[in-house]
């Protein structure tokens, strides 16, 4: 068996394949379909210092070729997450456990740090700067590279030995301005992209879908829009970058670290597909030099320094 | 029902079967029987499976919930009724084809041994009714009966079944078939007559509701399994909440984890979604 682990800040992952935030809850719920512990990680449903109801339902629309979300950030919020959900996958340490959390203000950003800052028993963080289905600052932080530098920096101080991913929306003109802040605020990873924004009508009653008009749209439709993100953000920084969006095959994660990417994560397909990320950490094993084609000169060529 | 404190994930398995059947029962229902795999656990009535699309195209498919309609140790039966291009693509499936699914998943009616219970189903929503009258605990007519509510008699696509059974009762709104009227009507006056202790329902949102109302009237339990899009089916993704009168952080409850059948005093009738 090939090593095909992967370093990500401080912290080795045994091997670059996770299941995306917001798929697998607060991961315990796909342990009957998914051998978690074969994979590099899970990142975890966002948390937020308080509870959320979440959106008023419907909160999922399929299309032709993707998948509209309205979730709206629910979780368990800070407490119930640290006392339930944290120590249940703790039960299973070779579970890599990344968890996503989301805040309003810089402050929010702090407690939370610091609340996660003497843990054990998860790997990191992934601050979702970029959730499409919330009111306030929450969408707004991912897309001021100002801001993203600062509460970047707040919270890697807090949380040196873990490994810290910022997540980017694709919902900006260039990311790669917000990758660099991220990456100068001592971020371990650019994890791009979140969901890109859309909407769709009922042409019944003549209203969006949903009650909040716009939504998260995900799947296969969003797969060159992402490997597009990602070989920007390549070309910005040279900390790795986690790509994520639209892989519903073997062949697209290849694409991602053809394009840059150094670890994937799989979304919105684990709906229809759960035995994929165990098939693709199959295939790299199989194959370990996919995992390092950013490292080959004729990409390095076209990446500014 | 309150599965958010503390949460056991669901028992499912994802398997891959054998298509044994799919037979038309009417213009828009139609059976499809599946190769019931060795490690299926028993399921029970109210469970459901979560079906893999067999998608001949590039359409993105969710997988699709179905309740179990019934289930031997050969085969598990689905009772699907043809709206998009889901079930369509299901209806094609041919014999020999296989189709992936994973349960059996989420809460099920609660067997009541000595109650005597009143089901009422419309529509697909006859399938876990069905399953629990003559499959398990299958008390058909002993303390179980049901009541099947169609637009016409080309919807009773059961009925070369259940026609003459002593425990089922059919309406049509059309009268083409048994009671003339909606189904609950036909279950208020039998309630005059021979009460039941509980009600069961499945289908129609408008039709659970008016159920409920029933249910408040008489001062009696009622079950109700509803019906939702789902995204993972294991409580995971808060994709398929409906709001309830229960809290913990939040009001909503998943169908297919904490559900599909609910105490259905805990749900919030008024604000669930009337397609």
């Amino acid at each position: 068996m090939s090593d095909i682990s992967v370093q990500i800040g401080p912290v080795r992952f045994k091997n670059p394949v996770f299941i995306a935030s917001g798929i697998c809850g607060y991961a315990e719920e796909y342990s009957p379909l998914v051998n978690l512990s074969r994979l590099g990680g899970v990142v975890t449903k966002t948390i937020t210092m308080l509870p959320r109801p979440g959106n008023l339902p419907p909160r999922i629309h399929e299309l032709p070729h993707g998948m509209l979300n309205s979730i709206g950030l629910e979780n368990v919020g800070l407490d119930r997450y640290v006392k339930e959900k944290l120590p249940q996958l703790n039960q299973r340490p070779d579970v890599g456990v990344m968890v996503s959390v989301a805040a309003e203000t810089e402050e929010e950003f702090i407690q939370l740090a610091e609340a996660f800052a003497p843990m054990d028993g998860y790997a990191g963080l992934e601050l979702n700067l970029s959730c499409p289905n919330v009111k306030g600052e929450a969408l707004d932080q991912g897309r001021n590279p100002t801001l993203v530098e600062r509460i970047t920096r707040i919270v890697k101080e807090r949380i040196p030995k873990k490994s810290l991913w910022i997540k980017v929306t694709p919902n900006i003109t260039d990311v790669g301005v917000v990758a660099r802040a991220a990456e100068q605020g001592g971020a371990d990873a650019i994890a791009a992209i979140n969901t890109l924004v859309g909407i769709d009508f009922d042409l019944e009653t003549g209203k969006p879908v949903f009650a909040r008009g716009s939504a998260g749209y995900s799947g296969p439709a969003i797969l060159p829009i992402a490997l597009q993100k990602v070989w920007e953000c390549s070309r910005a920084v040279t900390i790795p970058i986690v790509g994520i969006g639209g892989i519903t095959h073997i062949d697209d994660a290849r694409k991602f670290f053809l394009a840059g990417a150094t670890a994937i994560q799989v979304g919105t397909t684990l709906y229809n597909d759960p035995a994929l990320p165990e098939r693709i950490v199959d295939a790299l094993a199989e194959n370990p030099e996919w995992i390092h084609a950013r490292a080959n000169p004729a990409h390095a060529a076209t990446r500014k320094s | 029902m309150c599965a958010q404190d503390a949460f056991v994930p669901a028992r499912a398995h994802e398997f891959d079967a054998r298509v044994l059947a799919n037979i038309r029962l009417s213009t828009r229902y139609f059976l499809l029987r599946l190769e019931r795999p060795r490690d299926f656990l028993e399921p029970a009535a109210g469970q459901f499976v979560h079906v893999a699309v067999p998608s001949l195209d590039d359409r993105f498919y969710l997988r699709r919930p179905f309740s179990i309609h019934d289930c031997t140790r050969e085969a598990i039966d689905l009772v699907i009724v043809e709206v998009g291009p889901g079930s369509q693509a299901l209806r094609r499936a041919r014999e020999g084809d296989r189709v992936r699914f994973y349960g059996p998943l989420g809460h099920a009616y609660p067997v009541l041994p000595h109650k005597r219970i009143l089901a009422i189903g419309g529509g697909v929503g006859l399938a876990p009714l069905y399953f629990y009258g003559f499959r398990a605990p299958g008390k058909i007519g002993e303390g179980y009966r049901l009541l099947y509510g169609a637009r016409t008699r080309d919807d009773l696509f059961l009925e070369h079944v259940t026609l003459e059974h002593k425990g089922v009762g059919l309406s049509t709104d059309d009268g083409s078939y048994g009671f003339r009227g909606n189904v609950v009507e036909l279950a208020t006056a039998i309630m005059k007559e021979e009460p039941a202790d509980v009600l069961f329902s499945c289908g129609p949102t408008v039709m659970m509701k008016a159920v409920q109302a029933l249910a408040s009237r008489l001062a009696i339990p009622h079950y109700a399994s509803l019906e939702n899009r789902m995204g993972c089916a294991l409580g995971a993704c808060r994709s398929c909440v409906v709001p309830t009168k229960l809290d913990g952080g939040s009001p909503y409850r998943t169908v297919c984890h904490d559900g599909p059948v609910f105490d259905a005093s805990v749900l919030q009738w008024e604000e669930l979604p009337v397609p």
